[in-house]
């Protein structure tokens, strides 16, 4: 059911015949039935074949560099192809770099501004929405235009006049300048709009009936019924603002304000040969978007899937 | 317990601890405007990696310790554009590290700009550092209308190293241990050649792929050898273009079993014992030192063509534009960099020629190898040229470096090179002076 | 094509009966115009300020000699900066190489993700693994990308090089070599980001009604059969949509190439994007990166409309 909903970009699109746990079932169960693959056991041996192989081609360069973190920093930059260090297996680089101060400051910047810009971010983007889907103020309909239009217009062709603003207001190297930018995402409101408009509005009059405001109706009639699509936006919202480079690297340029991907690439550690090093303070930096996708992967991928296509 | 329930185990885990996260962070966004930097430590840029930035970091902590309640927080930066870029946007933020490390050729892009505040002399005479301690010429190149803006910690010049033992078998070093001399471009592939052939299996190496100062710095060097006309001073630039092609033809002759090696692969090739001979800047020197110990030569780069000349530049600290400078902030800030470039003697043992006059003619210098036999570099240094858009780090330099790289590694020819470096020059030289 | 013609109906019904709503939620909600501007006041405040403001700011300095040092007093120029931006090979250099990087890479982008995903909806056992797989490497940051594939492009002594060894073959110079360069930073990209491709395409065939293949099984087609005209047919609006928004990023790339060749060599790789950055905050001159900004933005604009149009008459 909650995917039927959380589909604003396919209002029309036709639907299965099937409840979809059917279809799972089927999909799962030993005798595989499937709509593109043929019956025999060649095409089943073929197509796992196809997977394993992409998914070793896939995996190998993670692969390396979690290798690489393990090894003494002069086996980590010999040459070659060799899996297993002469010097064998050590925790080396990670105790180097527990010692040094900067990859937790980074961590900890990462997450405050991530989880400002995502809670600022679908806070706005939802009340945006729901005024433009819900209500009939004056120039509703000009603003969601410029606002859809605006999605046209790629943030990084902002960087110069946005550093200058943050120059004039005097945030330049603070959580502000990273953070206000980012909140600005006229894609989701424009997704949350879709939504709101599919929500069936006899709940909001029974609410009103009851006397409720509009406040009171956003609150507890449509925000509980978007719960999905909250939690979609949220975490594409996430996902990019952790993973952003440009703006926050240009927006910071002390390395206590640094996130984790401009602090690993900007700050480097004074030590001559380290790719030991800098594997390992990589796989600490992707260790916790990594688990929490396994943890999620479900979410996630629905939350792709729903806003993806009219995301950034 | 079955896989399920550990499963919702973790995830309660991961909720709860995402909860308190958030919970933390988001109070966090109640102080966004706020910078977060503790106010009893001096902030400290630097751009030395490898053996220079160990060294470094020894030293600071030796200022700390030698003077109570003195706090250095360090920050490495990645060497080169990045480095310089981030600087002036911090100091055109005005938010900037109290001190920072900045090369000398670079104070005419920074101090007429405003990105720099003047040092104090008296408060530097105040903790032991006076300007005639320092060296005369790098002092003069830190002035900016009459006003000190940078103290110079050293020079740094291109030089060449060697393992004693191979080179000496190849006939290339005099009685005492000195490079032979070379007659001619021509003579020295000759001699390169024996080399070769005695030797390991490389011959002598120069790591610059992808480099944004090493090949500039060695065609500076030998193009200032020439003594041919490389005049920015119009318009256009008026350029000897054939010998420039005749030094890009000879460069990549001499470095030919380097063609596409980084200046990390270059160094390991030479450290160990692939290759007996790297055109190498002398900040290298502790890790070559550390493998090839008392067989490590040193030199400055020897005269190929008319005359010595040999690329260099100088570290020097400077303070950093700041809105409105805490002055007990500044007063350590001086206080630490009397100190730092007072340790002039610890700073040479990574490879460096101190600026501190007094550190160069003690004794324990000259017992310094090979760091005594590449001091005569000094004598011959050559700077970039006087253009606002030169220097160490600058997009000219990686421009200049981007256009001699395929010539280089051998996949364009050596007047293709020289022609984009001309065009490159003329387009800078275009551009008006934003400084 | 006569299956599709129920569900579309179907649709068409739906979204009448929305429009029904709208109508009746019209004319009793008049009277909260007020709140409707209490709940957009917040967004259209950040929106005002931090896209609206920047888009004029930078309108106004690219006409100025503004500069990130004291001495850019931002005098107005006039239209100085766009005449040396259009005359500026520089310009036109990062444009093409602009250009050749979104050629060189939304075709394996969409191709490969179409390729996985029809993989991984095959159902075979091990979904979670597969999933994982082609995904989690989106999820990696830019330093993360960098720090492993300059390791494995390492000319002397990286894996790649090693592995080609093995098979006799002579190491590549693969961020060194203008001939590869660009297309090692394609490599890298392909595998930093078809895992989100993959999953919209993923998500768009689990919305194939099963019933179009069940009607196609009677009919007795074959897999391959079934494929071809009833599974790619039905993903043309998904791949459309996808081959937009991804010219559309790999225009705007900047992060993986600044990190891995910083633009080189010889300025083979340098993006738009970087001669902006370099530009304005290397060499300080703000004016002339924001007018050289406008030209990119200019592009953009004009390959959207493009864009717009091709998609638009397809649709028809």
């Amino acid at each position: 059911m909650t995917t039927e909903t959380l589909s604003p970009r396919t209002p029309g699109k036709p639907r299965s015949t099937m409840p979809r746990e059917v279809v799972r079932r089927r999909r799962y169960s030993g005798r595989v039935w499937h709509p593109s693959l043929g019956t025999g056991p060649l095409p089943r041996v073929l197509t796992l074949l196809a997977l394993a192989l992409m998914t070793v081609v896939w995996l190998v360069p993670f692969g390396w560099g979690v290798d690489t973190s393990f090894k003494t920093e002069v086996d980590a930059s010999a040459s070659g192809a060799d899996w297993i260090p002469k010097a064998g297996f050590t925790l080396d680089a990670y105790r180097t770099i527990f010692g040094q101060g900067n990859l937790p400051v980074w961590a900890v910047n990462s997450v405050v501004i991530a989880v400002c810009v995502t809670a600022i971010t679908v806070a706005i983007s939802a009340m945006a929405a729901y005024a433009f889907s819900r209500t009939l103020f004056r120039g509703r309909r000009v603003l969601f235009a410029v606002t859809v239009a605006s999605i046209m217009v790629p943030p990084q062709i902002l960087i110069v006049p946005l550093f200058r603003q943050m120059l004039a207001l005097n945030l330049v190297d603070t959580y502000a300048a990273v953070i206000l930018p980012q909140v600005v995402a006229p894609a989701m409101v424009f997704i949350l709009k879709k939504f709101f408009d599919g929500i069936p509005r006899e709940l909001e009059e029974a609410a009103r009936i009851d006397g409720a405001g509009s406040f009171r109706v956003f609150w507890s009639v449509v925000l509980p019924l978007s719960r999905p699509i909250l939690a979609a936006v949220a975490i594409f919202v996430f996902i990019n603002t952790w993973n952003n480079f440009l703006w926050p690297f240009i927006s910071t340029s002390d390395p206590q304000l640094m996130t984790l991907p401009v602090g690993l690439s900007t700050v480097k550690d004074s030590t001559g040969l380290r790719n030991a090093q800098e594997s390992a303070a990589s796989i600490l930096g992707s260790v916790p978007l990594l688990i929490v996708f396994m943890l999620f992967q479900r979410q996630i991928v629905k939350s792709v899937a729903t806003t993806g296509l009219g995301g950034q | 317990m079955s896989g399920l329930s550990r499963r919702g185990l973790l995830r309660g885990a991961v909720y709860g601890a995402g909860a308190a996260v958030s919970a933390s962070a988001l109070s966090g966004c109640g102080s966004i405007a706020g910078s977060v930097r503790s106010a009893d430590e001096i902030e400290y840029w630097t751009l030395f990696t490898g053996p220079d930035g160990e060294l470094m970091k020894t030293m600071t902590r030796n200022v700390e310790k030698r003077v109570p309640g003195l706090k250095v927080r360090t920050t490495v930066l990645d060497w080169g554009p990045p480095y310089y870029t981030k600087l002036a946007m911090a100091s055109a933020g005005g938010r900037s590290p109290d001190v920072a490390i900045m090369h000398l050729t670079r104070l005419a892009g920074y101090a007429p700009g405003g990105l720099l505040d003047p040092w104090d002399l008296d408060l530097l005479a105040e903790f032991g550092l006076k300007q005639e301690d320092l060296n005369k010429t790098l002092v003069k190149r830190s002035l900016y209308q009459g006003e000190p803006y940078a103290v110079p910690l050293d020079t740094h010049p291109f030089v060449v190293f060697f393992d004693r033992d191979v080179m000496d078998k190849a006939g290339l070093l005099t009685g005492d241990g000195q490079l032979v001399p070379f007659e001619s471009p021509k003579h020295a592939l000759e001699l390169m050649d024996k080399l070769r052939r005695s030797g390991g299996t490389l011959g002598p190496v120069f790591g610059h792929a992808n480099d944004a100062a090493m090949g500039w710095r060695m065609f500076w060097t030998l193009f200032s050898q020439t003594g041919a006309t490389f005049d920015l001073t119009g318009k256009r630039a008026e350029i000897d273009e054939d010998t420039a092609v005749e030094v890009v033809r000879f460069m990549a002759d001499l470095t030919r079993d380097s063609r596409t090696m980084d200046v990390q692969t270059a160094i390991a090739a030479f450290a160990n014992g692939r290759s007996p001979m790297i055109f190498s800047g002398e900040w290298d020197m502790a890790t070559y030192k550390a493998t090839l110990k008392d067989k490590l030569g040193g030199s400055p780069i020897p005269t190929f063509y008319d005359r010595p000349a040999g690329a260099s530049d100088s570290h020097a600290l400077v303070l950093p534009h700041q809105d409105n400078p805490d002055p007990e902030r500044r007063r350590r800030a001086h206080r630490f960099v009397a100190e730092l470039v007072r340790s002039g003697l610890t700073w040479a043992t990574a490879g460096h020629i101190p600026a501190y006059t007094p550190a160069v003619s003690s004794p324990q210098y000259a017992r310094l190898r090979p760091q005594s036999e590449y001091a005569g570099a000094a004598k011959q240094l050559v700077l970039d040229p006087p253009v606002w858009f030169a220097g160490s780090g600058s997009d000219f330099q990686t421009r200049m470096c981007q256009a001699l790289d395929p010539a280089l590694g051998g996949s364009s020819s050596a007047r293709s090179a020289v022609r984009t470096m001309v065009s490159q020059i003329n387009t800078l030289l275009a551009q008006p002076n934003p400084a | 094509m006569a299956s599709v013609s129920t569900p579309a109906r179907r649709a068409a019904a739906g979204s009448s009966r929305r429009a029904g709503f709208r109508r009746a939620a019209a004319t009793d909600r008049t009277r909260s115009g007020g709140a409707g501007w209490l709940f957009a006041t917040p967004f259209l405040v950040f929106f005002t300020l931090f896209l609206i403001v920047p888009i004029g700011i930078g309108l106004w300095m690219s006409f100025t000699n503004a500069s990130l040092t004291g001495h850019g007093d931002g005098t107005l120029v006039g239209l100085d900066n766009y005449a040396e931006a259009f005359g500026d090979s520089q310009v036109w250099q990062t444009l093409g190489n602009t250009v050749w990087f979104t050629v060189l890479t939304t075709v394996p982008l969409v191709l490969v993700a179409l390729v996985m995903a029809l993989l991984v909806y095959t159902g075979m056992p091990g979904q979670w693994l597969w999933r994982l797989a082609f995904f989690a490497s989106h999820l990696l940051p830019v330093a993360v990308v960098y720090q492993i594939w300059s390791m494995l492009f390492q000319p002397d002594r990286g894996m790649l090089n090693g592995l080609l060894k093995i098979f006799g073959i002579d190491g590549i110079a693969w961020l060194t070599d203008e001939k590869y360069a660009m297309w090692s930073i394609a490599l890298v990209t392909l595998w930093w980001t078809v895992g989100f491709n993959f999953l919209l395409y993923l998500a768009a065939l689990q919305a194939i009604p099963d019933h179009l293949y069940e009607a196609a099984a009677l009919d007795g087609a074959g897999a391959w059969r079934r494929l071809w005209s009833v599974t790619l047919p039905q993903l043309r609006r998904t791949t459309g949509l996808i081959a937009v928004l991804q010219v559309m990023a790999s225009l705007k790339v900047f992060d993986q190439i600044y990190l891995l060749t910083k633009g080189g060599p010889n300025g083979a790789t340098r993006p738009i994007l970087e001669y902006i950055y370099d530009t304005g905050f290397t060499n300080y001159r703000l004016g002339y990166a924001s007018a050289v900004s406008y030209v990119f933005f200019g592009l953009i604009i004009i390959l959207s409309i493009a864009q717009l149009k091709i998609f638009s008459r397809r649709e028809d």
